[in-house]
């Protein structure tokens, strides 16, 4: 019993992996080829039986395809086929696992924060949670607006943070090294930053509250400047979880294949850069494991600090 | 299309368009590294100097200058991000 809820969280992470592993297809080519197609996200195809399909080249079939207008092509997912679909990719699979997660990891919470039992999961994760709401969202945003927003900030942090990690692991994809995925997390902080300061302050006194105090003449153009502000800070945000995290892959990723470069010219020489490479790997990959907690928590952070800013403006 | 420029020089021969916008990522990837190391760097030294003098308050300067560097990271990244759009060819 004590030890239930360890057991469900590797299993999540571990079924996502291997779900994950199951329904992709393999790549075939050069090894470095190979390495890089794993940070690209793979659809999920069927599996295929041997000697039924064809042995390379076969255009494996999507386990999923929702038909798009073609108003939304740049959301194209299958690219050889015709006509435009949403096709489900591995980042899917590890994305439900992070809301999964989130269910196995919190559930014991409310019952520790009321009577202090639980286990020691539900200890270690109602102590993220605090930390979260008393050092993050609650100096910024003040007690009462703090306690209506804590749930949203609390999720994305979480979502992130579990996606983050769990795209460290071997055999797993992050999904965060998306664009896609890290821009829909980035329009719910924009939505929220509109949509509550359109609520806080009159949908008509948002916009015009949007420019401090400036000469008349200047209003217009400190309004096309303003509204620009507006729009670059979210993108800002998805593009910097975005970068950092596919550029923690790409270094691992150039680092191992140095080995394979040199393996190319002798295997002597691959075999003695080897040490070399595999060990600035793992130095990239521990700063990479900071990293993941410490883009987690800048996203939550610089959204609290946005939506705070257009919640109140300054006067 | 070939620049008579760069043949002019005789450094390059048969230069294109794209090798050239290479050549600009290339350099723009280094000149980013450079603004955000002395962005980063500064933020780092005051940092450090407000902690020296004030022990007390090592976890707010610490989080404030976090948060400032990764807005430099920001810039630096979205930097990055057009050099490699321009490195790879993608038509916008």
């Amino acid at each position: 019993m004590k030890f239930l809820r360890p057991i469900a969280i590797l299993a999540v992470i571990v079924g996502a992996i291997a779900v994950g592993m199951r329904f992709t297809a393999h790549h075939e080519g050069g090894i470095f080829q190979t390495l890089y197609m794993h940070l690209m996200p793979a659809p999920l195809v069927e599996v295929a039986q041997h000697g039924e399909h064809g042995e390379h080249g076969a255009h494996a079939e999507p386990l999923l395809k929702i038909p798009l207008p073609s108003a939304l092509a740049a959301f194209d997912m299958d690219r050889k086929g015709h006509g435009h679909f949403l096709v489900a990719t591995n980042l899917q699979v590890f994305q439900l696992a992070a809301v999964l997660l989130i269910f196995v990891c919190f559930l014991g919470v409310p019952r520790h924060l009321r009577n202090g039992g639980g286990d020691w999961t539900s200890r270690m994760f109602s102590g993220f949670a605090g930390w979260v709401r008393d050092e993050m969202v609650v100096p910024v945003m003040g007690k009462e607006v703090g306690n209506k927003l804590l749930p949203l900030f609390l999720t994305v942090f979480f979502f992130i943070l579990f996606m983050n990690v769990m795209g460290l692991l071997p055999g797993a994809a992050t999904a965060t090294a998306s664009i896609f995925v890290t821009g829909a997390l980035a329009l719910i902080t924009f939505s929220t930053m509109v949509v509550g300061g359109m609520v806080v302050q009159g949908p008509i006194a948002f916009w015009k509250h949007l420019v401090p105090h400036v000469p008349l003449a200047l209003w217009p153009l400190m309004f096309a400047v303003e509204l620009v502000g507006l729009i670059v800070k979210p993108i800002a945000l998805m593009i910097r979880l975005f970068a950092n995290m596919t550029g923690g892959h790409l270094a691992v990723l150039s680092l191992m294949g140095l080995v394979f470069f040199f393996g190319g010219m002798s295997p002597t020489v691959g075999w003695a850069s080897s040490p070399v490479a595999v060990g600035l790997a793992v130095f990239i990959m521990i700063i990479e494991s900071f990293v993941a907690l410490l883009q987690a928590y800048i996203f939550t952070t610089l959204s609290i600090i946005f939506v705070q800013a257009s919640l109140h403006p300054e006067h | 299309m070939n620049i008579p420029v760069m043949n002019v020089l005789g450094l390059v021969q048969d230069t294109n368009v794209m090798d050239v916008a290479k050549m600009g990522a290339a350099l723009g990837a280094g000149i980013v590294a450079i603004g955000a190391g002395i962005g980063i760097g500064r933020i780092g030294s005051a940092q450090n100097e407000g902690i020296a003098r004030q022990p007390e308050a090592a976890a707010e300067i610490r989080g404030g200058s976090i948060i400032l560097a990764a807005l430099i990271e920001g810039v630096a990244l979205i930097a990055v991000i057009v050099t490699l759009l321009i490195a790879l060819g993608v038509k916008v």
